[in-house]
C-alpha cells in the first residue's frame, strides 16, 4: 500500500496541509499546490451540479494511470485529499483515521486556529507513523 | 448498468455531439434575470441548493461538464506528468468517464456508479463509429463548429446501436 501524498483544503478552499510521503510524484512549487487545491476545490463543487441525478456529492475518487486520487469531505467543508497507488484498496479507511488523527491532534490543539495552515509536530508525527505503518 | 449522457468537445473547446439518454432529474437553476428581485437572484446564485426559475441549459451543462473535465486534466498534467489524464471520476452518485484522443477530441460519458471500465468502449465509439461516419464522410467539414457534420444519422444510429445492448434504459 503506497500513499503518496496527502492535502488538507478549509472551507475556502485554501490548502492548510500538504505533506508528501513518497518521491513518485513530481515536486510542485508552493504556489502550484495552492493553485491545484483551489482548482479541485472549484471542480468538486461544479461536479455536484452536473450531476444528473439530484443531491450528489462532488468528486470521490478520481483514476488515472499514475495515481488515484480520494477526496473526503467533512461535515465541516474540510477535504482530505489522499493521492496513492493506482490499484489502492482502502483508501477510504486510511482517510477515515487520518481524519481521526486530525480531529485528535489538530482540532483539540487549543493553539490551533482553526482554517489556518497545521503546524502541531504531534499531527506529523503520528501521520508518519500510521502512513508507514501500512501494509 | 444506465449510461446518462454522453458527449464530444472537439480541440476547439466546444462541444460538438450531445445525447442524453436518461435524465430523471434536470438540475433546476436561476438564470440571471434582468428585472426586479435581482438581489433574490444573487443571493440565490451565492451557494445554496439550486432553487431555480429555469432548468439548466444543454448549453450551460456542455460548458460545466467541458470545465470539469479541462480543470481535472490540468491537475493530473501537474501531478503526473505531461501525458498523463484521467479515466474516471466518482461521485456519490454517477460516474464520469472520460477519453482523449491523440487529435484532443474529448469523449465523456455519464453513468450510474454500477458501470466499470468504460473505456474500451468509449474507445470503441471513437475508432467504429467517429472514425467511420464522421472522419470517413467525405461531404463533412473539417472543423465541426457548432456540430456541423456529427449530427449525422449513420452516427446517431450506429451509436444507439452500439450502445443499447450494453446498457438498460428504463
Amino acid at each position: 500500500m503506497v500513499v503518496y501524498s496527502l492535502y488538507i483544503l478549509n472551507k475556502a478552499a485554501g490548502l492548510i496541509y500538504q505533506r508528501d510521503f513518497n518521491e513518485s510524484l513530481k515536486r510542485l512549487s508552493s504556489n502550484d499546490y495552492l493553485v491545484l487545491s483551489g482548482t479541485f476545490h472549484a471542480v468538486y463543487a461544479i461536479a455536484s451540479q452536473i450531476s444528473p441525478v439530484p443531491s450528489s456529492s462532488g468528486i470521490e475518487v478520481l483514476e488515472t494511470e499514475k495515481f488515484r486520487l480520494q477526496c473526503f469531505q467533512t461535515l465541516t467543508g474540510t477535504k482530505f485529499l489522499l493521492i496513492s497507488e493506482p490499484r489502492q484498496q482502502n483508501t477510504d479507511a486510511i482517510l477515515r483515521r487520518i481524519y481521526e488523527l486530525y480531529s485528535d491532534y489538530v482540532i483539540k490543539n487549543p493553539f490551533y486556529q482553526i482554517e489556518m495552515p497545521v503546524r502541531c509536530e504531534l499531527f506529523d508525527r503520528h501521520l508518519a507513523t500510521y502512513i508507514r505503518g501500512i501494509p | 448498468m444506465t449510461i446518462y449522457s454522453f458527449w464530444i468537445f472537439d480541440r476547439h473547446c466546444e462541444c460538438i455531439y450531445h445525447k442524453d439518454y436518461k435524465r430523471p432529474y434536470r438540475q433546476l437553476r436561476s438564470k440571471p434575470d434582468l428585472g426586479s428581485d435581482s438581489i433574490d437572484e444573487k443571493k440565490q446564485q451565492s451557494g445554496g441548493p439550486p432553487t431555480g426559475k429555469g432548468p439548466l441549459s444543454v448549453d450551460d451543462d456542455a460548458k460545466l461538464v467541458f470545465g470539469v473535465v479541462f480543470s481535472l486534466r490540468n491537475i493530473v498534467t501537474k501531478l503526473a506528468g505531461e501525458k498523463e489524464s484521467f479515466f474516471v471520476f466518482r461521485t456519490s452518485k454517477y460516474k464520469l468517464h472520460f477519453y482523449e484522443t491523440q487529435t484532443n477530441l474529448r469523449f465523456v460519458m455519464i453513468t450510474d456508479l454500477k458501470v466499470d471500465g468504460i473505456r474500451p468502449i468509449l474507445e470503441q465509439i471513437h475508432a467504429g463509429l467517429y472514425v467511420e461516419y464522421i472522419i470517413k464522410n467525405p461531404l463533412s467539414p473539417v472543423e465541426h463548429t457548432n456540430g456541423v457534420g456529427v449530427n449525422n444519422e449513420l452516427f446517431s444510429l450506429g451509436l444507439d446501436r452500439f450502445l443499447r445492448p450494453l446498457s438498460i434504459f428504463e
